[in-house]
C-alpha cells in the first residue's frame, strides 16, 4: 500500500506543478512506482511539463465518469520504464465535474498499485483544492519567499491542519535567490519557517533552466547537475525517509546555509 | 393580611421590598394599591427589591409601569437575588478563561466568551475575539479583539505586539506607520482603551497599574 501527497500552495504560480513533476520524476528514478495526479481540471499543464501532452486519450474526469477504465487513461512515462504513470486532468470542463468522495475511491485504488499517488493541486482554496485533498495522507505546501506566497501558504496550512486523515504539512520553499535573501530584499528562510512553523522539508534554487526544461517536457530532475535538480533530489530522498542535510546550494550563501543548519539541528 | 410591599425610606429615596413568596397577582395588586397612595409625594427615585422571587423580564417591566403609575416615583434599580441557571452560565463563562494552543493561522477567527489566553503566534490576517481579555504567548501579528461584549476595561497583551488590527469594545485602532503609539519595540506590551477613547499601548510592566482589577490572585506573601 503506498501513500498520497498532495502537493498545494493557496497561491497560483509559485511551482506546485513543477514540484509535483520533479517530485515524481526523482521518485521513479530512485526505482519507486509513480502515478501523478492533475486536478486542475480546465488549466491542466502537468502533462505538458512532463512532455506528455500528446500521449493524452482519456483523462482524471472520463474515469470518475465510468467513460474508461483507470489504466486505460494512466499515461505511462517511457522515459522512466514502468515506474512514471500520469492521470491528466479533463480540459473541457471545470473543477465541479468532480467530488472530492469521488477523488477518495480514485486514490485509494491507485494506492494499492503504487508507491506513491502525488496529487497536483490547483491554486485557490474553492472545490479544486478540496477535490485535491480528499485522498491524500500527506500534505506538501509550496512557498516563495514572497510575503504573498506566505501569507497564502499560512491560510492552506489553517486549512490542511482541519483535514482529520491529513498528518500535519510539511514545506517547501521554492524559486530561491540566494542573493536576494542575503541582501535582506525578500525573506530568509529561517523566517518562513518560524513565521509558518510547520516542518521544512525541502528548499529549491530559483534557476532559468528549469523553464526551458519544462518547455522542453523535461523535468529539471533528470538532469543531475542543476542546482534546483538537487533540491529536489533530497526531497525526495527526504521523503523516502532519508535523513539529506539542506543543501548544497548554500555553499555560495554561507549565511543561509548556516540559518538552515541551524533549524535541523533543533 | 399581612403586608407583601414594606416602602423604606433612605437617604438615596424610597426601597419598596417585596414580598417573595406570595402570589405574583397578588404582589402586582398591593403594589398599585401602595404606589396610589397619594401621601406619596414630591418626585422620588425608587429601589426595587425583588428578594428571592424570580421575575422574567416581561413580570420586571410591569412591575417598573406599576410603580411609574405614579408620576413621582421613578424606579432607578431593581435588585433580585435569584437569576436563572442560564443567565448564571454566561455570568461564569464569561470569567472563565479559555486556552488555544496552536498558531492562528490567515482565515481562521478563535473566539472566547471570557478571557482568551493564545499559546502560540496570531499571523496576519488571523482573528482572536474575546468578550473578556486577551493575552497571547507568542507574536500577535494579526487582529485581536477584545471585549467584545461591551467590556471596555478589556485588555490585550502580547510577548510581541504588532497587530495590524486592535479593536477593544467598539473602538478599532489600525496600526499604521503614522500612529504615534507603536514603539520601535514590539516586546512584551499591552493595549488598553483610555478614557479619552482611543487604544493606547503601553509596557506590559504598566498592566497591574492601568487593570488592578484584573489580577485575582489571593495568597502569598
Amino acid at each position: 500500500m503506498g501513500e498520497a501527497i498532495v502537493v498545494t500552495s493557496g497561491k497560483g504560480g509559485v511551482g506546485k506543478t513543477t514540484t509535483t513533476a520533479n517530485l515524481g520524476t526523482a521518485l521513479a528514478l530512485q526505482g519507486k512506482k509513480v502515478c501523478l495526479i492533475d486536478t486542475d481540471i480546465g488549466l491542466r499543464n502537468l502533462d505538458v511539463i512532463l512532455g506528455l501532452e500528446n500521449r493524452i486519450i482519456y483523462d482524471l474526469v472520463d474515469v470518475l465518469d465510468g467513460r474508461c477504465k483507470v489504466h486505460q487513461a494512466l499515461v505511462k512515462d517511457k522515459r522512466f520504464e514502468d515506474m512514471l504513470y500520469l492521470l491528466p486532468a479533463a480540459q473541457t470542463t471545470d473543477k465541479n465535474a468532480v467530488n472530492p468522495d469521488q477523488m477518495r475511491e480514485l486514490v485509494m485504488g491507485l494506492k494499492e498499485e503504487y508507491d506513491f499517488v502525488i496529487i497536483d493541486c490547483p491554486a485557490g482554496i474553492e472545490q479544486g483544492y478540496k477535490n485535491a485533498v480528499a485522498g491524500a495522507d500527506r500534505a506538501i505546501v509550496v512557498t516563495t519567499p514572497e510575503i504573498s506566497a506566505v501569507r497564502d501558504a499560512d491560510r492552506i496550512i489553517g486549512l490542511l491542519e482541519l483535514e482529520e486523515n491529513i498528518e500535519p504539512p510539511k514545506l517547501i520553499i521554492n524559486r530561491i535567490r540566494p542573493h536576494l535573501m542575503k541582501a535582506g530584499e525578500a525573506l530568509d528562510v529561517n523566517e518562513i519557517t518560524t513565521h509558518l512553523s510547520i516542518d521544512l522539508l525541502g528548499i529549491v534554487a530559483d534557476d532559468e533552466s528549469v523553464i526551458s526544461s519544462s518547455n522542453r517536457g523535461e523535468p529539471i530532475v533528470m538532469d543531475p547537475t542543476n542546482r534546483a535538480a538537487l533540491g529536489y533530489r533530497n526531497i525526495a530522498r527526504r521523503l523516502l525517509g532519508e535523513s539529506v542535510p539542506l543543501m548544497t546550494m548554500e555553499k555560495q550563501n554561507q549565511g543561509v546555509f548556516s540559518k538552515i543548519k541551524a533549524i535541523f539541528s533543533k | 393580611m399581612k403586608n407583601l410591599v414594606y416602602i423604606k425610606g433612605t437617604k438615596q429615596g424610597l426601597v419598596l421590598q417585596l414580598d417573595d413568596q406570595c402570589a405574583y397577582a397578588d404582589l402586582l395588586a398591593e403594589l398599585q394599591a401602595k404606589v396610589s397612595d397619594p401621601a406619596l409625594d414630591g418626585s422620588v427615585e425608587v429601589q426595587v427589591n425583588l428578594g428571592y422571587r424570580f421575575c422574567t423580564e416581561a413580570q420586571q417591566k410591569e412591575i417598573v409601569a406599576t410603580v411609574q403609575s405614579n408620576e413621582h416615583l421613578r424606579v432607578a434599580k431593581m435588585r433580585s437575588e435569584v437569576i436563572t441557571v442560564e443567565e448564571s452560565n454566561r455570568r461564569i463563562q464569561e470569567r472563565q478563561s479559555e486556552t488555544y494552543v496552536g498558531i492562528v493561522r490567515s482565515g481562521q477567527i478563535v473566539k472566547a466568551q471570557g478571557d482568551l489566553v493564545v499559546v502560540g503566534d496570531v499571523n496576519p490576517n488571523g482573528k482572536v475575539v474575546a468578550g473578556g481579555n486577551i493575552y497571547v504567548l507568542g507574536r500577535l501579528k494579526g487582529q485581536a479583539h477584545a471585549g467584545s461584549n461591551g467590556n471596555r476595561e478589556a485588555v490585550i497583551a502580547a510577548s510581541w505586539l504588532e497587530a495590524t488590527h486592535l479593536m477593544i469594545h467598539d473602538t478599532l485602532e489600525i496600526m499604521t506607520d503614522e500612529l504615534t503609539v507603536l514603539s520601535e519595540q514590539p516586546e512584551m506590551e499591552c493595549a488598553y482603551l483610555h478614557n479619552n477613547g482611543h487604544i493606547i499601548i503601553d509596557r506590559l510592566q504598566e498592566l497591574r497599574y492601568l487593570r488592578p482589577e484584573i489580577s485575582t490572585f489571593k495568597g502569598g506573601s
